[in-house]
Parts: C-alpha cells; sequence; structure tokens
C-alpha cells in the first residue's frame, strides 16, 4: 500500500466540556512542530458542557487550510453523533473508535481501530478518566501517523505552561494509546505524517488575541465591552495584556476596561471615550452591532472617533452563536438610519488583525468617524500560523486635534464642523481645553456645531460627511491582488475566506481557466478594485453569506459598464469554507454566463 | 467745564477664581415661558459660579428631551454632550474614564431616566459612577407633546386624555436601595435649597442623584396632577434645610434654623450641614430615608432634601485601577509599547 503523508483530514467528535480541546491543540501542534501545513477547525456548541464538538485538522502540503472535501481519519469518542458521523463517512475511511462507549461500529467498508479510550483513562486515573480518555486517542494517532515523540511532548509542555503534573499525566496517557496501538493492530491504512523543514519559524495564535494586541499597541484607553460570543476572548485578550503591557510601575493601567451592561451601553461609553480625547474601543458580535445603531449614527453625525470589532458570527437574530460567516459587511457599511457610510477594515489572517488592530485608532482619529474591525469566527476563534507581528510603521495619528491656544487662535476662523482645509475633515478641540465650548449634537447643526435646520446647512453637511469618507477609500489597506496575465475570470474576496482561495484557485485551474484574485481589505472600496474588474473578462466575488452582500456594495458603487462584468457567488452553511462547494459554484456561475 | 464727581465704576461680584457670574451663563432658552427647568439652568448656574468651578472643566452631559436641550442655557463656556435618548450614563462614563479631572454634570428628563435610560442609570449608579445627575422630573413627554412618563403618580390626570393608572416610579428611592452615594429631592422653585444641593453634589465623589420635581406648565399643569405647580407649593414637605460650605469660604454664614443640625464631610473636604426638620431622620440610614419617602407616598406629598448620603464608597475611578494622569494626558510611548517589547513578545510566542 502506498502512503499518504500530510494530506488528509481528521475529524475527531467529542462533547465538549470533557477536556478535548486540549488534547486537540495538543495534536495541532505536535504536527506544527514537525513543520507539517496544518490547520485546525473548532465546531464547537453554543453551550458549555455535554453538547456535541467537532475538531477537524486538515495536513496539506499545498498549505491548504480549508477543512476539506473529505475526512480520511474519523475519532469517535461522543456517542450522540456516532451514527451519524460513522454514516458520512466515504469508504476506505479510518475510524478509530472508543470500544468502551457501548455504541456499534456498523460499517465494514472502513478500516477500523478500535480503542478502549475509558479503560486505558480509568487506570491511570479513575476520578479524571473522561479527561484523559481525549489524550489516549492524540496517543493512538501519535502512534498510527508517526508522529515525532519529541514534538508531541514540546506540544504537551506547551499547552501546561508550567503545570509539571499536568503534563507528566498527558504524556503518561499518550504513552499508554501509544502503546495500545502498538501491541493491538498493525496499520491497516496509508496515512502517515512527514516532518518538513521549517524555513520560517511560526507560532500559533486566533485571531482575536492578535487583534487585542493590535489594539494594544495601538493605544487602546478604554475598552467597553460585553460578552457575546464569538468576540469574548478578544476583550479578554486585552484585559490579559493590560498587566503586562500598559502599566505603569506601580501596576497602574494607562487603559480603562468596563464590563458594559449591555452593547448599547458599550458603544456608549466608546463615543464617551472618543468624544473626550481617548481611544475608545468595543469588541462584539452581529447582535451586539444591531443593538449599537443608534450610537454608529451619532458618532457618524457628531464626528466621534471611535472603533468597533465585530467577529461576524451566523444570523440573522441569534442565528448560529458558534458557526462562523460574513453577513454583517452591509450593516456595518451602511450601519444606522439615515444616509451614513462607515470606513470597515478587514482582515484576513492574524498578522492583519493586529494590524488593523493599531491602524483602526489612527483612522478613526484621522478621519474622525467610526471604524469597524470586521472579522470572523473562523478567523477569530482558531488558531492559525504567524510568523510574528510587525511593529506599526508609524507613529500614532491622533488627527486634527487642536490642544494649544497659540495653535487654535491662529485660526482665521473656528468652527468644530468647519471644513478648513478641504478635505471634509474639520477640526476638534478637547472637552476641558477651554477652547471653542460647543455642545456636541445629534441634531442638525451648522459649521460652528450650533443647532439648525436650515436646509443649506443640512445639505452641506451631508455632503462633508460623503466626501470625507470617500476622501479615505485610497488611504484605507489597499487590496491585496495577485493577477496573472491572462485576465480571464477575477475572484473579489474578502477577510477569512483567503484560508480557502489558494485551493478553489487551483480547483478552477485544473479545469484550465486563468485565475486572479483580489482581496479587498476595508470599505469603501479601494480605486484598485475598479481597475482590477474592468482589466478581467468576468469578476466574481465570493463570500460567505446568502445575499452576496459585496457583490452588492460593488453593484451601487461601479459606473454602469462595469456592473454587467460582475457575478456574486454567495454562500453560506455556517461551516468554515470547504473549497470545493465554491469552486463548484463559480464553475456554474461562469456557465452561465458564458451561455 | 463742570467738576462733576467721575461715576464710580460698576462692580462686577466676582467668585473665588475671580471670574463673574456671567462666565457661567449659556445661550437663551427655547423651552415654554416658565418652565421649572429655566429654574434649574439657573441654579446650575449659581452653584457652579458660588462652587468656583473654572468653567471650562466641566463636562454638560445630556440625552434627548426638554430637559436635555437645557445644557444650551447654561455654562457656555463648558464642552457638553447632548446624546440620544436615554444613553447619556454611558457616554459620560467612557468620557470619565479617560479624562477623570472633569466635572461631569448631567441633567437629564424623567423619560430619559425612568423608562429608556433606566438601565444606564442604574449601572452608572452601581459603579458609582463620579457624577452629578439631575433628573428634570414632570412625569410628562414634553416635546412630544405630554403623553405620561414612568414618573406620573397613579391618578394623574392630563388636560386631555385618561387618567394615569399605572405605578410611578420614585427614582429617589430606587437610587437608595440601589446603594446610591448621595440622593436628594428638591422642587424648582426651592432656588436655595436646590442650589446647597447641587453645591454639595458637585463635590461628592461618587454619584450624586438630585430628583427635581419641575412641572410642564404647558402640559401637565392642572392642579390635579401631582407634578404641578400649585400641586407641589400648596404640599411639598422639606425634610432638611441643607446649606453647603465651600472648603475655600468657610466663614460663609450658614443660615442655622433652631433645632438639630448634623455637619457632614464631603470627599473634598468641604462640608455639608443639614438641618432637620425632622430630626429622626439619619442621611445615613437607608431604611428611614425610605420610610420618609413612602410615608411622603402615602400622604400624597413630596419630601425633599438630602435622603441619603454615604461617603465610604469608592467611586469608579479607583476600581478603573488606571494611573494618575487622566488617560488623554498619558505621553504616546505609555500608551503604545515599544519595538523591543514586541520582540520580545514575537520571541516569547515563537516558543
Amino acid at each position: 500500500m502506498e502512503s499518504i503523508a500530510n494530506d488528509y483530514t481528521i475529524n475527531i467528535a467529542t462533547a465538549n466540556g470533557t477536556g478535548s480541546q486540549s488534547a486537540n491543540l495538543i495534536l495541532l501542534q505536535a504536527f506544527f512542530e514537525m513543520g507539517v501545513p496544518v490547520s485546525g477547525k473548532n465546531l464547537f456548541p453554543s453551550n458549555i458542557s455535554g453538547l456535541p464538538t467537532w475538531y477537524i485538522m486538515r495536513l496539506s502540503d499545498h498549505g491548504y487550510q480549508a477543512p476539506g472535501d473529505r475526512t480520511h481519519i474519523q475519532v469517535l469518542v461522543n456517542p450522540a453523533t456516532w451514527a451519524e458521523d460513522l454514516a458520512a463517512l466515504e469508504p476506505g475511511s479510518v475510524v478509530i473508535w472508543n470500544e468502551n462507549a457501548k455504541m456499534e461500529m456498523n460499517r465494514e467498508d472502513v478500516i477500523s481501530y478500535p480503542v478502549p479510550m475509558s479503560a486505558l483513562a480509568r487506570k491511570i486515573n479513575p476520578k479524571i478518566a473522561k479527561l484523559v480518555t481525549n489524550i489516549v486517542y492524540v496517543g493512538v494517532l501519535a502512534q498510527m501517523l508517526g508522529i515525532d515523540q519529541n514534538a508531541l511532548e514540546s506540544a504537551v509542555a506547551k499547552q501546561f505552561k508550567g503545570k509539571d503534573s499536568a503534563i507528566e499525566l498527558n504524556i503518561t496517557a499518550l504513552g499508554l494509546g501509544r502503546d495500545y496501538f502498538k501491541d493491538t493492530f498493525s496499520k491497516k491504512d496509508p496515512y502517515v505524517v512527514e516532518s518538513r523543514e521549517i524555513e520560517t519559524p511560526k507560532f500559533f495564535i486566533d485571531g482575536n488575541e492578535a487583534a487585542a494586541l493590535g489594539c494594544i499597541f495601538g493605544g487602546v484607553q478604554m475598552l467597553a465591552w460585553y460578552p457575546i460570543t464569538p468576540s469574548s476572548s478578544l476583550a479578554e485578550g486585552i484585559i490579559n495584556y493590560i498587566p503586562q503591557l500598559r502599566v505603569d510601575d506601580e501596576g497602574n493601567a494607562t487603559c480603562a476596561v468596563i464590563q458594559a451592561e449591555d452593547e448599547l451601553a458599550a458603544a456608549g461609553m466608546v463615543l464617551g471615550a472618543g468624544w473626550a480625547g481617548g481611544r475608545g474601543m468595543t469588541a462584539t458580535s452581529g447582535p451586539g452591532i444591531s443593538l449599537m445603531q443608534e450610537f454608529i449614527g451619532l458618532a457618524y453625525f457628531a464626528e466621534i472617533p471611535s472603533v468597533f470589532w465585530d467577529v461576524n458570527r451566523v444570523g440573522p437574530s441569534t442565528g448560529l452563536p458558534t458557526r462562523t460567516q460574513q453577513s454583517d459587511i452591509t450593516m456595518l457599511y451602511e450601519g444606522s438610519h439615515g444616509d451614513t457610510q462607515h470606513i470597515v477594515l478587514m482582515p484576513g489572517t492574524v498578522e492583519e488583525c493586529f494590524e488593523f488592530g493599531w491602524r483602526a485608532f489612527d483612522i478613526t482619529e484621522r478621519f474622525q468617524t467610526p471604524v469597524f474591525g470586521l472579522s470572523d469566527l473562523d478567523l477569530g476563534m482558531n488558531r492559525w500560523a504567524c510568523e510574528g507581528f510587525t511593529y506599526p510603521d508609524q507613529d500614532m495619528d491622533r488627527g486634527k486635534v487642536v490642544r494649544d491656544k497659540d495653535v487654535f487662535e491662529a485660526f482665521e476662523e473656528f468652527g468644530r464642523y468647519l471644513d478648513v482645509d478641504g478635505d471634509g475633515i474639520p477640526y476638534r478641540t478637547l472637552p476641558g481645553s477651554g477652547m471653542d465650548p460647543i455642545l456636541y449634537r445629534g441634531t442638525g447643526h451648522n459649521p460652528k456645531g450650533v443647532y439648525s435646520e436650515k436646509p443649506e446647512d443640512y445639505f452641506n453637511l451631508m455632503a462633508r460627511l460623503k466626501s470625507k469618507i470617500d476622501g479615505a477609500r485610497d488611504l484605507l489597506p489597499a487590496p491585496i491582488l495577485r493577477e496573472e496575465t491572462e485576465c480571464e475570470v477575477g475572484i473579489i474576496y474578502l477577510g477569512s475566506m483567503e484560508n480557502t482561495i489558494q485551493e478553489i484557485d487551483d480547483m478552477l485551474e485544473a479545469t484550465g481557466l486563468k485565475v486572479s484574485q483580489c482581496r479587498v481589505r476595508a470599505l469603501p472600496l479601494h480605486s484598485e478594485v475598479e481597475e482590477f474588474i474592468r482589466r478581467h473578462e468576468t469578476t466574481i466575488v465570493l463570500e460567505i453569506n446568502r445575499d452576496g452582500q459585496l457583490y452588492g456594495i460593488l453593484r451601487k458603487e461601479l459606473p454602469n459598464d462595469l456592473i454587467t462584468k460582475v457575478h456574486s457567488v454567495a454562500y453560506s452553511d455556517g461551516m468554515p469554507p470547504r473549497a470545493r462547494i465554491y469552486s463548484d459554484r463559480i464553475l456554474s456561475t461562469l456557465k452561465e454566463v458564458n451561455q | 467745564m463742570s467738576d462733576a464727581p467721575a461715576r464710580p465704576a460698576r462692580t462686577v461680584k466676582l467668585n473665588v477664581i475671580n471670574e463673574p457670574k456671567d462666565s457661567y451663563t449659556g445661550g437663551k432658552s427655547s423651552l415654554c415661558p416658565g418652565c421649572g427647568h429655566d429654574q434649574i439652568s439657573n441654579v446650575i448656574i449659581a452653584a457652579a459660579w458660588e462652587n468656583g468651578i473654572e468653567p471650562h472643566r466641566i463636562a454638560k452631559m445630556s440625552g434627548i428631551g426638554c430637559s436635555s436641550k437645557t445644557p444650551a442655557y447654561y455654562l457656555g463656556q463648558s464642552h457638553g454632550f447632548n446624546t440620544v435618548h436615554g444613553r447619556m450614563p454611558s457616554v459620560t462614563t467612557g468620557a470619565y474614564a479617560v479624562n477623570k479631572d472633569l466635572l461631569y454634570l448631567g441633567v437629564s428628563g424623567d423619560g430619559d431616566s425612568a423608562s429608556i435610560g433606566i438601565g444606564q442609570l442604574i449601572h452608572a449608579i452601581r459603579r458609582n459612577m463620579d457624577m452629578v445627575y439631575i433628573v428634570e422630573n414632570n412625569g410628562v413627554y414634553g416635546l412630544t407633546k405630554g403623553q405620561y412618563s414612568a414618573t406620573a403618580d397613579v391618578g394623574s390626570k392630563k388636560k386631555k386624555g385618561k387618567i394615569n393608572t399605572t405605578q410611578p416610579i420614585d427614582l429617589a428611592a430606587l437610587a437608595i436601595n440601589l446603594g446610591c452615594t448621595f440622593v436628594a429631592r428638591s422642587f424648582s422653585g426651592s432656588k436655595k435649597q436646590l442650589t446647597s444641593l447641587l453645591k454639595a453634589a458637585m463635590s461628592h465623589k461618587g454619584f450624586a442623584l438630585i430628583d427635581v420635581i419641575s412641572p410642564c406648565v404647558t402640559f401637565n399643569n392642572n392642579d390635579e396632577s401631582m407634578r404641578s405647580y400649585g400641586y407641589v407649593k400648596e404640599n411639598e414637605i422639606t425634610l432638611h434645610m441643607t446649606d453647603y460650605i465651600p472648603h475655600f469660604n468657610p466663614v460663609e454664614e450658614v443660615e442655622v434654623p433652631e433645632g438639630h443640625f448634623r455637619d457632614i464631610e464631603l470627599h473634598d473636604g468641604s462640608t455639608i450641614r443639614l438641618e432637620t426638620i425632622s430630626d429622626e431622620h439619619d442621611p445615613g440610614n437607608a431604611v428611614a430615608a425610605l420610610t420618609a419617602l413612602h410615608e411622603a407616598e402615602t400622604d400624597q406629598k413630596h419630601v425633599t432634601g438630602l435622603l441619603y448620603f454615604d461617603n465610604t464608597k469608592p467611586a469608579l475611578a479607583e476600581d478603573l485601577g488606571l494611573v494618575e494622569t487622566p488617560l488623554i494626558d498619558v505621553p504616546a510611548d505609555s500608551l503604545r509599547p515599544s519595538k523591543a517589547i514586541l520582540d520580545q513578545l514575537n520571541a516569547a510566542l515563537l516558543g
């Protein structure tokens, strides 16, 4: 039998709250330490304990990070999904299953490795047998695939930093799993793992922690938040890093953290901080943004710097709280009632989560308007390989704030909303400064900030706001282009689709197409996007949602002659994108277009 | 040429920081003539002037409604924020987090505070957010032309329409139950009492709620309404006379009526003196304050004065554990860790 190295998907079915997450992360880290390109997706339920959880690991020398089309190796621990998981397997798949689960193994066309996981775990410590069961299957997999013991032990040490007894217990349990496989089975499957040269050392980190660090380096001064999956770990990341990175010698912090009573209050606090001259932010998800709409409009209209991170989950309503989607694009871009338009930063990698984390504050203070970071559950909560974060390449930009009396007096005429420089961005003074004291308001106002219902005041204000945001287009992160010389099919996509795009591209090119990629990283769209569309025969806008929200924005903003060249492929079932689904849909869309 | 004597220059009275009262005034009111809210605006001007606060060090905060429009009518040298309906406490909290050195003066109405924003009021009290929070309470929605608010008493009658049968919310009682550290009630026509209460509230470190009955002259001024001018003047009972002695002017005379009094030291060293008519009432006793409120309600009267006071609880700033300098004045190099630190962090993550 020919062996298959580093090109398969492992699916581990457990129940949450049993400690399987640590075991799975140890396995992931062990592959990683062997230099194997690997990605992990945690599909977890919206509860704390006892519901089905799957962890999907994809090993791919191509660097593919999507879950893949099928499962090659299934680990069955959870009786609740046993039958369903088993039935979904293709013939020839490997099944490592817990013999003590009192469940039936009714497939004869698979390679079966029954392991008495619970019994082995009980041998170590009956009291925590459930916990140890998980690490036993890691040991079994290690033996079956040939995972390097040093890599495994290093992964255990990383997972249980400094907790010697936990490290010892886990290594013992791994050994039991390994020995059981070695003593009981002769290898019947083709799957192996092979070490690869590590060219650039990398570490694993999730997007939320990366964004949190970015915010810390962006000089965040106030975090107001209300817990919500999948964004809580972004806020908690900031909270965890403050004692290390943002305190003085006495341990006093330079960033305030307030857990608000709801998302409305969190947004209000962000505006308060911005109004007072500080860098305020919140982290939330779609339902939180829904609640914040009123304040988002106020921030836009009264021109208050404010940063909102949205880690997108599946909507509408409560939706699928622990699944991923790109469905808040329109809500962010046109948030709140009335005519509005907002700046949205859309990272696609953990490095960009960090970068946009600090950059968001510079942009919000420069343009005096709310700035959104749009991540999603897949990017935010799963771990991704990272070479390290790059230090900000520019000093903090605090925007047009007049802090000095001399500067203030040098103005020929001062008005909070007066467009002095012709870029639509006015100057502001801060509360407590005594300069140009005005009553900020969400009501109509003239260039001096005084209440006004005059038609020309309202019209001019709205026109200036539009020109201000429009002026941001080419100053925001530009799209990342990977273009073929033959401009046949262009794909415009965003965010975490970055992790699947190459596999989709390869699938399409296997049919003979020439495919270019354009990953947009900010709204309003950079002028490069229009040029990309112009250059290509056909452009597909690829999104993880139902309605093609980014496509809708393009339809609205593109010149008429380009609209017919652009087509939407939007699909979402809550799962992280699987390349085959999207490539098939792209092919059928292209077929329709060419008919 | 006659030798007429030169006319003496008119002396302008200055406060302790040499500011005339004019430095504390604002724009012209656009409220209905005779509105109680305008009297409160005048009291705010007087209290800030008498306390000698630098006008630009005050932040005027408000929500939406008639009351929330008033920050335009006082303290023209202060920045302000007329926010959204019921959400002034959260905006104030965020501003305070980054600049704790301003005096945050919130003005709100009963729609703001007892309905749409009751949650934010409650949580600001819970945090002991360091601010003055005035409720200009008239029992109606004025700007939308006279709907009952959640503080309208059972039996109140609008000029048109049904008698109110819905139980009102007593914001002072609510605040005491929540452990609010300064709770007072007054009446917009009681200028002297309200000025004293407001001056004391401005010196308090923590959340100071003053529920001011402020009759709506347009929509709530039939005498059946318990918040009409006539009704309140007839039925108000004064629980305490308060007077406030600013710490920079200890010689100021305090009117001491016969009977008992008590001096309470505020966080900033200034003292508030309570002169009790009802000498059973101890403002440190929440149960007594609640009892007084309930008895007044039963008797269909309003009890005014400083109802509850507690200067032992830490204000929000202490909970936040921040550096002494207001965050907006912290230099950039303390806000952004150095490149060396990021390099160390990257190295640590690489393991």
